[in-house]
């Protein structure tokens, strides 16, 4: 069976919402959680993302906020959590680590903190029973992806195309996905640009999916209620966990 | 005593430096390459090309053709006599103002296009935030035929209209960029995330001395030909080493540049500035004093966030200046007290964008104003008799509209 990752992002429009929200995608046959911690200058993720981001900060999220409705969140689902860098470096890592013992949190997913930054932190991470998910680009050489894959726990996280997220652009991954199954056995989810449309076609000859953009348009959507939008985003959910699975 | 070189007919390469970062890019734990994995390979290979370019006499004979007889360097050594006499000391203002674009950012343009063109990348992008990289930026790539996108906040789109009309002109395409504090950060961010989907045929010309590596050194290696200049121009006009050397700093290019040849002789001290805004209690763009280290922008620096490591926005009235980090060499230089950082205000820099209007009839930019003004901040018996360079990073040209709308009712 393919794997299905949902991002979130928390605190978007409330912590209760976003409670709810992963306990609905959780019964939708979602196999992992990343809740998002909202950042300033989210330079990796598009339009969509950022918004969510930057609602989420207006309305007042703090980090004690995403600390609280993990406890709430991570007993019922396998949950990393996906953010800049700075936040962990500011309030120190040792804190997120903590909390992320504390509150059954598994991982962590940071998309700024490529290959080389990461080996002053993975060991801590991981001595303390903790994921840090590895990124793959298909611009990295074949070099590069060995030096990755070498260490690479619980998934591969694999960017579908050069740009950033919900861009929904194409580009043929055999070849890197052939290359990073040289080198390990660790799992390889494709994230980036994947929605309902597109699922089948990139979950072809990988292990799972990462989907973001197309569950956040939907939180952003106000013409839906709460409601509504927990139950567009579950039933789409369930939708892309089939067709992978096709 | 003369100079062993003459910058009029010898050609400016950089040299190693003792502060030179790691192989990552790290100065200290400052720097490194903070970004999206999709971007390392292209980072990587970057390195590479400018570690092949760094010290090669052919690359830097044709970047010293444009300099000489495009951009116009040797900029000036001025003698600032009336200033002088007014403050007891002598001031020479480096004239990189006379540059033409009207800053040092063209200095940085040219070689950064250069090397973009022997990469045969065919398109370049920059952000900016006064416009002055941007202009400089749309200026060299009308010059060497490539494609051009400059990405420049909202907010300053609307204060600094001439020159997104000069980037236009010169056949840029400018994106206004509407996120977050509409500033020169969000145009970073942009631009970064545009680099992300387009690596493969685009160069990014960053205009500062921040990002992630190379750029923070290869920008303050390309700069740094301002006190090269500087300091053989000083020996033949006194005949000794200068005593202060003053730059202002949002993300610290024009500082390196002049601060590059003087950083760690004995008895010159170096200040850089940095925009204090409506005071350090208010909003200002102190990241160095007020900041605290963190990861923006793909490096590791001093950096204006709140207790969960959000970049907060900052604030000057300089649109160069308003930028809430600062480059990493500049956060290890203030770690290892080789250089002095202080602050001018608002107000302060106002004064002395009149103050050096009519005392010596130069008009500064609003940023060089303010190391303008650290001459009538420094305790007077500090600068006594002493030779103090500045550094007049850029003319006020493009700051007209605002000056005229700020000092109308001092000048109607």
């Amino acid at each position: 069976m393919k794997k299905l990752v949902a991002y979130i992002t928390t605190g978007y429009p409330d912590l209760k919402f976003t409670e709810d929200l992963a306990l609905s995608l959780a019964e939708a046959g979602v196999d992992t959680l990343e809740l998002g911690i909202p950042f300033s200058d989210p330079v990796a993720d598009g339009p969509v993302i950022e918004k969510a981001n930057l609602y989420s900060l207006q309305n007042g999220f703090k980090m004690k906020d995403l600390f609280e409705v993990s406890r709430k969140i991570a007993p019922h689902i396998d949950t990393l959590w996906m953010g800049y860098f700075n936040p962990f470096y500011h309030k120190g890592l040792d804190l997120f680590i903590n909390e992320a013992k504390s509150s059954g949190v598994n991982g962590f997913i940071i998309p700024d903190l490529p290959y080389e930054e990461a080996q002053a932190y993975k060991p801590q991470i991981e001595s303390a029973g903790l994921s840090l998910i590895d990124f793959i680009a298909p611009t990295d050489t074949e070099q590069r992806i060995g030096m990755i894959t070498k260490d690479a726990k619980k998934f591969i996280y694999l960017v579908a195309y050069a740009g950033i997220t919900g861009a929904g652009k194409s580009e043929s991954l055999d070849e890197v996905v052939a290359t990073i199954r040289k080198y390990t056995q660790t799992p390889v989810y494709v994230g980036f640009g994947v929605d309902e449309n597109s699922a089948k076609e990139k979950a072809q000859g990988v292990d799972g999916v990462i989907v973001g953009s197309a569950f956040v348009k939907i939180l952003l959507d106000e013409s839906l209620s709460s409601a509504q939008k927990i139950e567009k985003v579950s039933s789409l959910a369930r939708i892309i966990k089939e067709k992978i699975n096709e | 005593m003369n100079p062993s070189y003459n910058p009029q007919t010898d050609i400016y390469i950089p040299i190693p430096n003792p502060n030179d970062p790691d192989e990552l890019g790290h100065f200290g734990i400052f720097g490194g390459r903070y970004v999206p994995e999709t971007l390392m390979p292209a980072l990587e290979q970057l390195a590479k090309d400018y570690e092949a370019v760094r010290f090669d006499r052919e690359f830097w004979a044709e970047v010293d053709y444009y300099y000489k007889n495009y951009v116009g360097r040797p900029s000036s050594l001025y003698y600032a006599a009336n200033i002088s006499e007014e403050i007891g000391a002598k001031v020479y203002l480096k004239r990189e103002d006379l540059n033409h674009t009207g800053a040092h950012k063209i200095n940085h343009t040219v070689a950064q296009a250069i090397l973009a063109k022997r990469l045969g990348k065919k398109k370049i992008i920059a952000e900016t935030g006064a416009g002055q990289h941007g202009v400089a930026t749309a200026t060299v790539a009308a010059l060497f035929g490539l494609e051009c996108e400059i990405f420049m906040g909202a907010k300053d789109v609307a204060r600094q209209e001439l020159n997104v009309f000069r980037m236009k002109l010169l056949g840029a395409k400018v994106n206004a960029v509407e996120s977050g504090s509409k500033t020169l950060k969000d145009a970073m961010n942009d631009a970064i995330r545009h680099w992300v989907t387009h690596a493969r045929d685009t160069f990014y010309v960053i205009g500062t001395v921040a990002g992630p590596h190379p750029y923070p050194m290869m920008i303050r290696d390309i700069q740094s030909i301002i006190g090269w200049e500087a300091k053989a121009q000083l020996q033949v006009a006194e005949g000794c080493l200068p005593d202060k050397v003053i730059a202002c700093i949002g993300g610290g290019s024009n500082a390196m540049g002049i601060f590059g040849h003087f950083v760690g002789l004995e008895g010159v001290e170096c200040i850089g500035i940095e925009a204090g805004g409506y005071g350090l209690d208010s909003k200002h763009g102190c990241s160095l004093a007020k900041g605290s280290p963190g990861v923006l922008h793909g490096q590791l620096s001093y950096l204006l966030q709140d207790e969960d490591g959000q970049v907060q926005e900052a604030h000057s009235i300089s649109a160069g200046l308003d930028y809430p980090g600062i480059g990493p060499e500049h956060s290890y230089l203030k770690e290892t007290g080789q250089v002095t950082y202080d602050h001018i205000t608002d107000d302060e820099a106002l004064d002395a964008f009149v103050w050096l209007s009519q005392r010596e009839g130069i008009i500064p930019a609003f940023e060089s104003s303010h190391a303008v003004a650290y001459l009538k901040k420094i305790a007077p018996e500090k600068i006594r008799g002493k030779t103090i360079l500045v550094n007049l990073s850029g003319r006020g040209d493009k700051d007209m509209m605002q000056a005229k709308e700020i000092l109308k009712e001092k000048f109607e």
